[in-house]
């Protein structure tokens, strides 16, 4: 909270000077000397509250209070027959969080969510650090063309991109199944299948989020110095032994931000089973941010939901906090 | 007062009177039916675009009310008149489905219907009891979904059937023979997710069970339930329905290249496998849902209601009967293509010479039953759904049935 720091600081400098305590109030300040001084600081303060006037009313009216009614929320039974009456909904303390550990299909999505993480996570940061070294050093002439190629499917909609994946895995008419045919062996419904669908899930995740890892890499690799790679070929290091102890240690800064900002893209996990699956087979893709949707939407269990989403959210906190401090960069 | 604290106190007023305009005024006086007024009405999707028209024709009649119609989607609806019913911004009237009346009734947020202007007998019993909590009636029956059986009467020619199935075991059979002679299942059947249960739901009906029984409390682990749970698992069981959902499957194709050539569906089918599937012209036909007891089916659709906050209820009930007469009922089905619920529309002649499925539909909603306007619908049509995904998936079907419901019993009543 910024603006509260700001605002005692302020105050703070005001009444630190001993003469002017009083005089703000009683009398007018008097051009010259002191009062001009606070006159103008007290300008100053002036215009920057205004400019900050639009945000601060965005931040508290669409931030803080929808994250603070969350909070109050997840503490009450607030349910469908509150929705014309909001304070009509009874406190019923932690009673909502001890139910969620005992709801089989919470627990569920937990491990499922976890399961999505821990495969997907290493897999996109794996396949969109090799795209980013390969287009760096490998291909000169269709580099945009690839870098293009690879970033598509981060800004394409997310209803096309199932289409298209429901095509590929289609049991029958699928991409997959065609080529399965042609070779002469037989596909399984990938979608369909508990234990399949979930890997499913997680590759077109992977397609779909390396992009974002690949541009961030590509950057990342352009602020190494040529002279450092220059300097390790010239000690006969080879193109493996390059990327282990060059360009992996020295791309550290940008490894920890992709691995953060993809490890909480993946725990929020929620359009790829909406559209692809639906949760199902038998809840194999039921992921956290899609039960919470469903229970605040779908049944409005907003009480409910929202214990949920303060699970959720520590849980992002707690994996954020062991990334930043796993991955800090030791060299300085 | 220094500035500095005054400052404060602007952005905090600004930011309040922000919040506080999200929060808008009540209903007010009610305006009389032959007042000018504009009549707010929200109907769903496609069928929003195709009412606008009919308001047009209306407002010749009635030239003091101008009638404003809002589409809204089928997907987004339920969310959007909750949040309108919490900011106090609901339309004067909207096109409800048939489940969500128990939740909008239970929320006080319907007007009661005035029977004096619409009576039950007018419309197909089961319409208008899907409305009706403890005595009273809430919405007024628009037009109604029933199911039939669709099946490729070519396909099931060269199998060796002539008739069509009127009972689950010659339903089973024609499955068995499709299946035999080289299609890849003998019928489409969801085996679970969202609508599971309207594959279902005759099937319980059909063998005289109830979703809930007379005290109110679920019966989903009656004899007749578990029956039902059976009859339905057998397709599974013998492999002569698919054990896997897949979003986004087209039974109309399915049903035209002969993959699965029999499907259980509302009427809308009729014109999706005419207008996408011309070549199969005289090779499909519809027959009442295949029984065992009785061919019962169980009725959707949408009803008509008028909210409890609007200030144009006499123009809302102006308008309902209109779309209620049967001349309306009877063109609307020729623009939308849905069942009238009024039963004197049949008599008329867009019905009478409409597709000649209709007399399968019109005997169906005679004898159909209603979903009871459950209050957690939606919970309780999960809980039906993911029973049903466990019995496709080879569970046994009275173990099921006792656990669906011990997990519905706290969801009614």
């Amino acid at each position: 909270m910024s603006s509260t720091t700001a605002a005692t600081g302020a105050e703070g400098r005001v009444r630190k000077d001993p003469e002017g305590a009083g005089r703000t109030d009683d009398v007018p300040p008097r051009p010259g000397g002191n009062g001009l001084r606070k006159d103008r600081l007290a300008r100053h303060n002036l215009a920057g509250w205004l400019f900050s006037t639009p945000f601060l009313a965005v931040f508290l009216t669409f931030m803080a209070f929808p994250i603070i009614a969350t909070l109050l929320m997840s503490f009450t039974d607030f349910g469908l027959r509150n929705v014309t009456d909001p304070l009509s909904a009874q406190f019923v303390g932690l009673d909502n969080y001890t139910k969620l550990f005992q709801d089989e299909k919470f627990v569920r999505a937990l491990l499922n969510t976890l399961y999505f993480v821990v495969l997907g996570v290493p897999l996109t940061i794996g396949s969109g650090l090799v795209t980013a070294v390969l287009l760096n050093s490998g291909i000169d002439r269709f580099r945009t063309f690839f870098r293009v190629g690879f970033y598509a499917p981060v800004v394409t909609a997310i209803v096309a991109v199932a289409v298209i994946w429901r095509f590929v895995l289609d049991p029958s008419e699928g991409l997959i199944a065609g080529v399965g045919h042609q070779l002469g062996f037989s596909t399984p419904d990938f979608l369909g299948s508990e234990t399949l669908a979930m890997p499913s899930l997680i590759v077109m995740a992977v397609w779909r989020n390396m992009g974002t890892a690949m541009v961030l890499f590509l950057a990342g690799l352009q602020a190494i110095p040529t002279e450092v790679r220059e300097a390790a070929r010239i000690d006969g290091a080879n193109a493996f032994q390059e990327l282990r102890k060059i360009t992996v240690p020295l791309l550290r800064p940008t490894m920890l931000y992709v691995a953060v900002m993809t490890t909480i893209g993946f725990l929020n996990v929620f359009e790829e089973p909406f559209v692809m699956t639906q949760g199902g087979p038998n809840e194999a893709t039921m992921t956290l941010s899609l039960d919470m949707y469903r229970e605040g939407f779908d049944f409005f269990h907003m009480g409910y939901a929202s214990a949920m989403a303060y699970v959720l959210f520590v849980i992002v906190l707690a994996v954020t906090s062991l990334q930043l401090r796993l991955l800090k960069d030791k060299t300085s | 007062m220094s500035r500095t604290t005054l400052s404060t106190g602007l952005a905090l007023t600004l930011v309040s009177a922000i919040a506080l305009t999200g929060c808008g005024s009540g209903g007010g006086e009610e305006v009389a039916a032959d007042a000018k007024q504009t009549l707010t009405v929200w109907a769903m999707g496609e069928e929003g675009a195709r009412l606008k028209p009919v308001a047009a024709e209306f407002t010749k009649e009635h030239p003091n009310i101008k009638v404003k119609i809002t589409p809204v989607g089928w997907d987004v609806v339920h969310q959007k008149l909750v949040s309108s019913l919490a900011g106090k911004k609901l339309p004067d009237m909207a096109q409800m489905g048939s489940t969500m009346m128990g939740e909008f009734i239970a929320l006080d947020a319907l007007e009661p219907v005035d029977t004096k202007a619409f009576k039950r007998s007018d419309f197909f019993p089961a319409t208008w009891d899907s409305n009706v909590r403890d005595g009273t009636a809430y919405g007024v029956p628009w037009y109604a979904d029933v199911r039939a059986l669709y099946y490729r009467t070519d396909l099931a020619k060269k199998a060796g059937v002539t008739k069509a199935p009127t009972t689950w075991a010659d339903q089973q059979a024609l499955a068995t023979a499709y299946k035999k002679h080289g299609a890849e299942y003998g019928t489409q059947l969801q085996p679970g997710a969202t609508g599971a249960w309207q594959g279902w739901l005759q099937y319980l009906y059909s063998t005289g069970g109830e979703l809930l029984g007379k005290d109110g409390k679920p019966a989903l682990d009656s004899p007749q339930a578990v029956k039902a749970f059976k009859a339905w698992g057998s397709y599974f069981d013998k492999g002569l329905a698919k054990k896997n959902f897949t979003p986004g499957e087209d039974a109309a194709k399915d049903f035209s290249n002969g993959k699965r050539p029999m499907f259980q569906s509302g009427p809308w089918m009729v014109q999706n496998i005419n207008d996408q599937h011309p070549e199969l012209k005289g090779k499909w036909a519809v027959a009442p849902v295949p029984g065992d007891k009785s061919s019962t089916s169980w009725v959707g659709g949408s009803s008509l209601v008028t909210f409890k906050d609007s200030a144009h209820k006499a123009a809302a009930e102006e308008f309902t009967k209109y779309l209620a007469t049967p001349k309306v009922q009877a063109h609307w089905y020729e623009v939308d293509k849905t069942l009238p619920a009024a039963k004197a529309a049949w008599d008329q002649p867009a019905m009478k010479n409409g597709d000649s499925s209709l007399p399968v539909f019109e005997k169906a909603l005679g004898s159909a039953e209603a979903v009871p306007p459950v209050e957690k619908w939606n919970e309780f049509a999960v809980q039906i759904e993911s029973a049903l995904e466990k019995i496709a998936r080879g569970a046994d079907a009275s173990a099921t049935a006792k656990q669906l419901q011990k997990s519905a019993a706290g969801l009614v009543g």
